[in-house]
């Protein structure tokens, strides 16, 4: 069954609950240097009229409906899960060229210097394949952060979906 | 990779990856919480966390602190053995020592500084996460002394006190029921994460939320409908000013202040004062706005109120400010009414449950007398309602002594950083102690100055009696032995009264005995408790709440009603000049001289919450610590520019008590001249700028949260 990443920033807080639950389940190795796939943002917006907007925001792979990165990549480690639809990747043959993470608006590939392979969010696919949900979404006390089946999203009458992030910005050709 | 190797590194539970999912409770934070747990254990090793979905309280939710258990109870500097000290005190240097060999050590110094001097010259000190205490707080008193004391005090007493002293208790906010939320300093985002689906729910229903906090917070922006962006340290003249808008027109519920409170005409004569220019003129808020506020506050039928722990009572006028806020709920009728504030008084260890235990006579029925507590003579309303010395002045009776010595502190996660000038407080200890015993989970710079320390295991490794709103308790049961060397706290306790042979069958009972004590009569025993993964529902448990029973019998204090003047107050000697009325002082009334107002121009503001820091509890967990790797100060985007500091910029913070170096980053959330800055860094102790006699004289709470300061941009060493 298809699967949609939604996020509200009117909900969220930028706690970072979310980036902690990423770290746990994917054994993040901070001291090798590796970074969380998962990033939080605390950020203070002048506006026009002077006020100040604080922005609180939970990003990672926005799992695009059609993912430049999955074309980007020259050994087609990136395809789509034919299941959850969620942008995962299998790196056995990635040689680094950080292809992907160039093809990507949102920076969500990283290079992992440990062994020179790019990495990212894959949904938690095998988590969420189990019935469960993402290890992000499972540490946010405040509904910020969801993942629902597409029917589901279509149910619900929310435009907040991640994967439409990418048609919102207005960036494809 | 195979489909079960995939399955493996997705820690996915099952007979076939051999991950199996047990249940326990977090404890990082402060027992009014602590969410229940899902180990995912493979090996004899976690290896990875989540909230329990089953759990009547968390409902699955975790914080960020409690996302990172599995990264706390893995710490790298957790303690491994009990320790004997090597080098000099503060120094670091010990040997590993066996139990045996400690309880030896333990009993042989406290039972010599008892024959020597008194069993009152040994205090029983505990920090975090306070889940002992009964068993430790018994301890104390069976030994012999008077002298047991807690992190409460510093830490959400003065809120209790001050809700004792007006309306007799305390009373939590009825959401579910009210129109109104003034969410008086709430921040939930950041410090109770369970409370946000409440107000979220309450604004689905069309209830209006009014903040008062002194920064932009996620709940001034996602939750608020009225902001009040207010001046640090002068909520108690917001109070006051909103009390006399609410009585001018005639907003008052006066049936209820005829009927149910004490002293209405003098508090009237105090709010008198303060008419609303005045108010906007301390406050720094703009009069339409409070008007707004305190007519929705007012006539949109029930309001609740959020008290927050320690927000307000770490300011020097923190005590009666709190109390100003109170009385805003009787003089609306809020108190004990439905939509309003109910009373739910604790069960066990801070948690109403809705049932009665015997908590109170398992610590206090031992308690030896015949000496003051340490602290009692200088803070004697402290002393009056509360049966533990008050901590802030045993610096002072460390150094002068007097009215008796102490020469003996036993510690169970005593944490020095909790104090005013920690470093004065280490020095004392180094040069008064015959003997200092510390337990913890980490070495921290406290135990770094003990002669024994030993080490405790996390909750996570100890199986542990807790009750819960909606009515429940349970009682743990390990998910992991015990890492290393390190045991339960409890189990410390009991072996060595075993050990010391203390005159008490129920200490020496152990653990498990001592809390069938306490629940005797719920219905239940620990053993029933323990046949449950879950918390279970008590039989004699009431719940929830009803409100209306205080109004219906009488309030807990000495008028029998709601105490606008507060009678218990009224009964302190004179001499110590604390008004029975909740009137307002400045909040740096005793630093306000040209000269110091000059020096030091910036209103430093400490503890202020984030969702990833408690204090000092949470900085050293690496996966936490990355949040924020620096010690930092926020500084205003005014300030920053006339000072020429940037993010990322070393500044130095300086008071009249001393300096420390943070990390810059510029913000626009708090007010212009104030600094903002967490607390509990080792190498950055904010604490050591706030003067050990700034203090509530009410409560002996030290002002954490309104100092002077001065801040300058230093080089990169």
């Amino acid at each position: 069954m298809k699967h949609v990443f939604v996020f509200d920033q009117d909900k969220c807080s930028a706690c970072s609950a979310c980036m902690i639950g990423c770290m746990d389940q994917n054994d993040i190795d901070l001291a090798a240097g590796d970074k969380c796939y998962r990033q939080t943002f605390d950020n203070e917006v002048e506006m026009a009229d002077g006020s100040v907007y604080c922005a609180y925001i939970s990003a990672a792979c926005m799992h695009c409906s059609d993912a430049p990165c999955i074309a980007a990549c020259p050994v087609g480690c990136l395809y789509k899960d034919p299941d959850t639809g969620f942008t995962v990747y299998d790196n056995t043959n990635c040689i680094g060229c950080k292809s992907c993470a160039m093809a990507c608006p949102f920076g969500a590939p990283r290079y992992r210097a440990s062994d020179g392979k790019m990495v990212k969010c894959d949904g938690c696919n095998e988590r969420v394949k189990s019935g469960r949900k993402p290890a992000c979404v499972r540490a946010c006390s405040f509904g910020a952060l969801t993942c629902v089946t597409e029917e589901e999203y279509r149910q619900s009458g929310s435009t907040k979906a991640c994967s439409a992030l990418i048609d919102q910005l207005g960036l494809r050709k | 990779m195979t489909e079960l190797e995939k399955k493996i590194k997705a820690k996915i539970p099952g007979e076939d990856t051999g991950i199996e999912v047990r249940h326990s409770l977090c404890a990082i934070c402060s027992p009014g919480h602590h969410c229940g747990v899902d180990c995912y254990v493979k090996d004899g090793k976690i290896i990875r966390v989540e909230g329990t979905e089953e759990h009547p309280y968390n409902k699955g939710k975790l914080c960020t602190k409690g996302s990172a258990l599995r990264n706390y109870v893995y710490r790298e500097d957790r303690i491994r053995t009990p320790l004997r000290r090597v080098g000099r005190r503060g120094e670091g240097k010990f040997e590993p020592i066996s139990w045996d060999e400690a309880y030896a050590i333990i009993a042989e110094n406290l039972n010599k500084v008892k024959e020597q001097y008194s069993a009152n010259s040994v205090a029983f000190f505990s920090g975090y996460c306070k889940w002992y205490r009964p068993i430790f707080h018994r301890f104390a008193h069976v030994f012999g002394s008077v002298n047991f004391g807690t992190d409460d005090s510093t830490c959400n007493e003065a809120k209790v006190m001050g809700d004792k002293c007006t309306a007799g208790c305390g009373a939590g906010p009825d959401l579910a029921h009210a129109n109104t939320y003034l969410a008086w300093n709430y921040e939930g985002y950041y410090s109770s994460h369970l409370s946000v689906a409440g107000v979220q729910n309450l604004k689905a229903r069309g209830g209006k939320v009014i903040i008062i906090d002194i920064r932009d917070t996620p709940a001034s922006k996602n939750l608020a409908d009225i902001f009040l962006k207010i001046n640090p340290g002068t909520d108690g003249a917001l109070a006051l000013g909103m009390a006399k808008l609410i009585i001018d027109n005639g907003w008052a519920d006066m049936d209820y202040v005829e009927k149910y409170t004490f002293g209405f005409d003098k508090y009237k004569e105090l709010v008198d004062q303060y008419p609303l220019d005045k108010v906007c003129q301390i406050t720094g808020l703009d009069g339409d706005k409070i008007l707004e506020a305190t007519r929705l506050y007012a006539t949109n039928g029930p309001a609740s109120t959020n008290y927050s722990a320690s927000a307000l009572v770490h300011h020097i006028n923190g005590f009666n400010s709190h109390r100003a806020i109170v009385c805003l709920s009787a003089l609306t009728g809020n108190f004990d009414r439905q939509g309003g504030n109910i009373p739910n008084p604790p069960t066990y260890l801070h948690k109403p449950a809705g049932f009665k235990t015997r908590e109170d006579e398992f610590r206090s029925e031992r308690y030896p007398g015949g000496a003051q507590r340490i602290g009692a003579e200088r803070f004697p309303l402290w002393n009056s309602l509360f049966d533990e010395f008050q901590g802030v002045d045993l610096l002072r009776q460390l150094e002068e002594g007097t009215p008796y010595p102490v020469k003996a502190i036993f510690g169970l996660g005593m944490n020095a950083k909790m104090f005013p000038e920690t470093d004065k407080l280490l020095a004392a200890m180094t040069e008064n102690l015959d003997f200092f015993v510390n337990t913890d989970l980490f070495m921290t710079l406290t135990c770094k100055y003990a002669d024994v320390v030993l080490p405790a295991c996390t909750s996570v490794e100890r199986g542990e009696m807790k009750a819960y709103q909606g009515g429940y308790l349970t009682f743990t049961k390990p998910v992991i032995q015990p890492l290393y060397e390190s045991k339960s706290d409890v189990d410390i306790l009991c072996e060595l009264a075993r050990y010391m042979d203390l005159d008490d069958d129920l200490l020496k009972a152990g653990y498990e005995a001592s809390m069938d004590w306490i629940i005797d009569g719920c219905g239940l025993t620990v053993a029933d408790l323990k046949a449950s993964d879950l918390p279970v529902k008590v039989p004699a448990a009431k719940w929830p709440a009803q409100p209306g029973k205080i109004l219906a019998n009488g309030f807990h204090t000495p008028s029998g009603k709601f105490e606008f003047y507060s009678n218990t107050i009224a009964a302190i000697d004179p001499r110590y000049g604390l008004d029975p009325l909740p009137s307002y002082r400045d909040s740096l009334e005793d630093q306000n001289d040209p000269e110091t107002r000059e020096k030091y121009p910036f209103y430093l503001c400490t503890g202020a919450r984030l969702a990833h820091a408690v204090h000092s509890r949470a900085h050293e967990v690496p996966w936490l610590r990355s949040l924020r790797p620096n010690p930092t100060v926020e500084v205003h985007t005014a300030d920053a520019a006339r000072l020429g500091l940037r993010d990322g910029d070393k500044a130095a913070i300086s008071s009249p008590y001393g300096e420390i170096r943070m990390t810059v980053k510029v913000t626009s959330k708090a007010k212009e001249g104030v600094l903002m800055a967490l607390h509990g860094y080792t190498e950055a102790n904010v604490n050591e700028l706030i003067g050990r006699d700034h203090l509530d004289p009410y409560t002996g709470y030290p002002g954490f949260k309104g100092m002077r300061c001065n801040i300058r941009k230093v080089e990169e060493a």
